[in-house]
């Protein structure tokens, strides 16, 4: 009796706080994602984590995101995929279904937001992702997915045209792909670049994704001798592809280029002197010549991003924050928070972001250049974009003749 | 001559993965427990040289008999204290609680060193010299010799010392080998030492050669049970030579076949031998 007495007395205030919880929801617009923190995928994963959490918080604290006439916070519900795609399609249907998020922001890698965006198609709740690049995400006709990386078919459009401009002027390019989504895009982007520019394709070899062991794919390429090398795959592939460049002594005489890694400051750090000379690619710089509303520009965001984190954000980072971003200017535009709106207002949408300028295109993708850059003396310089930026050094020496 | 360089990259690359898959079948054959660790075991051993190198600056290939000390006394332990307790218990046991080590280490190993990239990277990491034409690579070669230098002084131990003498006989007859004194529960924990030792050895190498992360041991672990069951048990030169079926495999069905295949290779080997062979397969497992 005295226990239910108690309970009595506590009711009212069981219901005021249930009250002021439902209202604090009130207030609060929460984005869900599932991203790679653990498992193979963890470090790049780890940009989005960080990035997502860094922008909501920048943005809140600089007053949230109004819509009508009610200002709302920002906040992010984010589950660990474990580097599982089954596990993310899964996280993303609990994320809609049972915590009942506003929108969704992307995973990591083309493969994840190929199967993501399905469920966001499916319960009409827009995603807005910054994680995957294939053609393949945006060629089914979805309404509500949305992403800040360009085509994966165009990654290497831009370094195709600089071979155009260099001297001595390469002819004969090997292509060596890995075998998942993203990177069989790319392949299949480039070849079609390679072939209108006039160039040959001497070798043209797909890896297993995983894979560690290149040897012979590398002896094959140094028989053929070709000029450039344009290899697509993923971090740590890379990182075996040119050590066992090294150890092979596999040498092309113009250059060699990778989709990944090259921008990243693990990357570098990883392979020290090994890493120079290799060419890359990225869509972002952080130069204090991309203005943002939350964060001033690119490189104040950098500069706020690694003493946050301890490390150097990459156009990975980049891209997320702008996904974000993405929802706070839409939902202030759309002046309503139902998705199908939301929706409308993202596809309509232009604006200046620390990433780049934010307009979604017919088919959901945003349509950028890739920025050339290679390392040279363990920094990475941006060389090419529609001209040189900066004097490439080409043609690459030998690892025999370097010191 | 592109034959002759990919026979000579799949022989090479098969060394290391013998010297993998050593310390794995010797704790399958001797103590009955498949270990799913046996990856993770591989990542530390890697992690060992890495700071070894990098803090102190031992150089790798020296670096590499510390390594082994460090996990022959973890290997120890843990076998004294958490497996011994399970040995005597079927087979799923075994796999539950090693599948369980192998997540722990994983995740304990990104917690303790980050998902980074490393490489160790000595001078001679990426050195090569030509023969005949073909390239051979330094590092990998290294790893070959070092997979046959421990395959033989596995042997040695086994076949030639008192201490290995006990080793099998507790593998053959473990009441018998009572009668005689042996001390099982010591000396399972010695074998699963000197496998986590194997282990560590190849992980050293292995971050030569390729890259260390916390997540490379898992298809690590795949590798080394192919090679294991294939080579058999009982024998370390028979595994290392099974490390080179795979080597030469993989890296012929690469060009040939198609990279994608090649895991199809591994473990299509790994199906056609227990087909064949079951008997043999069977009593190894």
């Amino acid at each position: 009796m005295r226990y239910t007495l108690t309970l009595l007395a506590a009711l009212p205030a069981l219901i005021l706080s249930a009250a002021t919880l439902a209202q604090a929801d009130d207030d609060v617009i929460t984005l869900g994602a599932s991203v790679q923190q653990t498992g193979q995928q963890a470090n790049t994963g780890r940009y989005y984590a960080d990035a997502y959490k860094l922008a909501i918080d920048t943005i809140n604290a600089k007053g949230g995101v109004k819509v009508g006439d009610k200002s709302y916070k920002l906040a992010l519900k984010l589950y660990d995929n474990q580097s599982d795609v089954n596990l993310s399609v899964r996280q993303y249907v609990q994320l809609i279904t049972a915590d009942k998020v506003n929108y969704l922001l992307g995973p990591f890698a083309s493969n994840y937001a190929l199967d993501d965006s399905s469920v966001a198609e499916k319960y009409q709740i827009p995603m807005v992702q910054g994680g995957g690049a294939s053609g393949q995400i945006y060629a089914r006709g979805y309404k509500y997915v949305f992403g800040t990386l360009p085509p994966a078919e165009d990654y290497y459009a831009s370094t195709i045209d600089m071979m155009g401009k260099l001297d001595p002027k390469p002819a004969n390019v090997a292509l060596i792909s890995a075998d998942d989504s993203f990177d069989v895009s790319v392949a299949k982007g480039t070849r079609e670049h390679l072939k209108s520019a006039g160039l040959n394709i001497v070798v043209d070899e797909k890896f297993a994704e995983n894979n560690a062991d290149f040897a012979s794919i590398l002896s094959l390429v140094k028989s053929k001798t070709p000029d450039v090398i344009l290899w697509s795959g993923h971090e740590t592939e890379a990182l075996n592809f040119i050590r066992q460049m090294k150890s092979l002594d596999v040498n092309p005489k113009g250059f060699y280029a990778f989709t990944v890694g090259v921008p990243t400051a693990d990357f570098r750090k990883a392979l020290g002197n090994d890493a120079n000379y290799a060419f890359g690619m990225t869509t972002w710089l952080p130069t204090d010549k991309l203005p943002d509303q939350w964060f001033g520009n690119a490189a104040d965001f950098a500069k706020v991003y690694k003493e946050k984190f301890g490390y150097d954000p990459d156009y990975h980072a980049a891209s997320a924050v702008a996904d974000v971003e993405t929802y706070a200017v839409s939902l202030a535009k759309a002046g309503s928070l139902e998705p199908p709106k939301v929706r409308d207002a993202i596809a309509a949408i232009e604006f200046d972001s620390l990433y780049a300028h934010i307009k979604y295109g017919e088919n959901g993708q945003i349509v950028l250049p890739q920025v050339v850059v290679q390392i040279q003396n363990n920094e990475l310089m941006p060389v090419y974009s529609t001209d040189f930026l900066n004097k490439p050094q080409y043609p690459v020496p030998a690892w025999g003749e370097r010191k | 001559m592109l034959l002759a360089q990919i026979i000579v990259n799949g022989v090479l690359l098969g060394g290391l993965y013998g010297l993998m898959a050593l310390g794995m079948a010797l704790v399958w054959g001797v103590l009955n427990i498949v270990n799913l660790a046996h990856g993770a075991f591989v990542m530390l051993g890697g992690y060992i040289v890495y700071y070894l190198f990098t803090t102190l600056g031992i150089d790798p290939l020296a670096a590499l008999p510390i390594a082994m000390a460090l996990m022959f006394a973890f290997g120890y332990l843990l076998q004294y204290v958490v497996l011994n307790q399970i040995i005597r218990s079927a087979m799923l046991n075994t796999l539950l609680i090693t599948f369980g080590l192998d997540v722990v280490l994983t995740y304990l190993a990104q917690l303790g060193f980050s998902a980074d990239f490393r490489t160790i990277a000595p001078s001679y990491a990426g050195a090569n010299f030509g023969l005949l034409g073909i390239t051979v690579p330094v590092a990998p070669l290294a790893a070959f010799a070092i997979a046959w230098l421990l395959a033989g002084l596995t042997w040695l131990l086994l076949n030639r010392l008192p201490l290995g003498r006990a080793i099998r006989a507790t593998a053959q007859n473990l009441v018998a080998a009572r009668l005689y004194g042996v001390n099982p529960r010591r000396l399972y924990a010695v074998t699963f030492g000197i496998g986590a030792a194997l282990a560590g050895a190849s992980g050293g190498l292995y971050g030569m050669i390729s890259h260390l992360s916390p997540y490379v041991g898992a298809p690590l672990t795949a590798k080394a049970f192919v090679i294991a069951v294939i080579g058999g048990l009982h024998n370390p030169f028979a595994v290392v030579a099974s490390g080179l079926i795979i080597g030469i495999a993989e890296s012929l069905a690469a060009l040939y076949v198609g990279p994608t295949y090649a895991n199809v290779i591994s473990f299509g080997l790994l199906v056609l031998i227990l087909v064949l062979r079951p008997s043999r397969a069977l009593r190894a497992a």
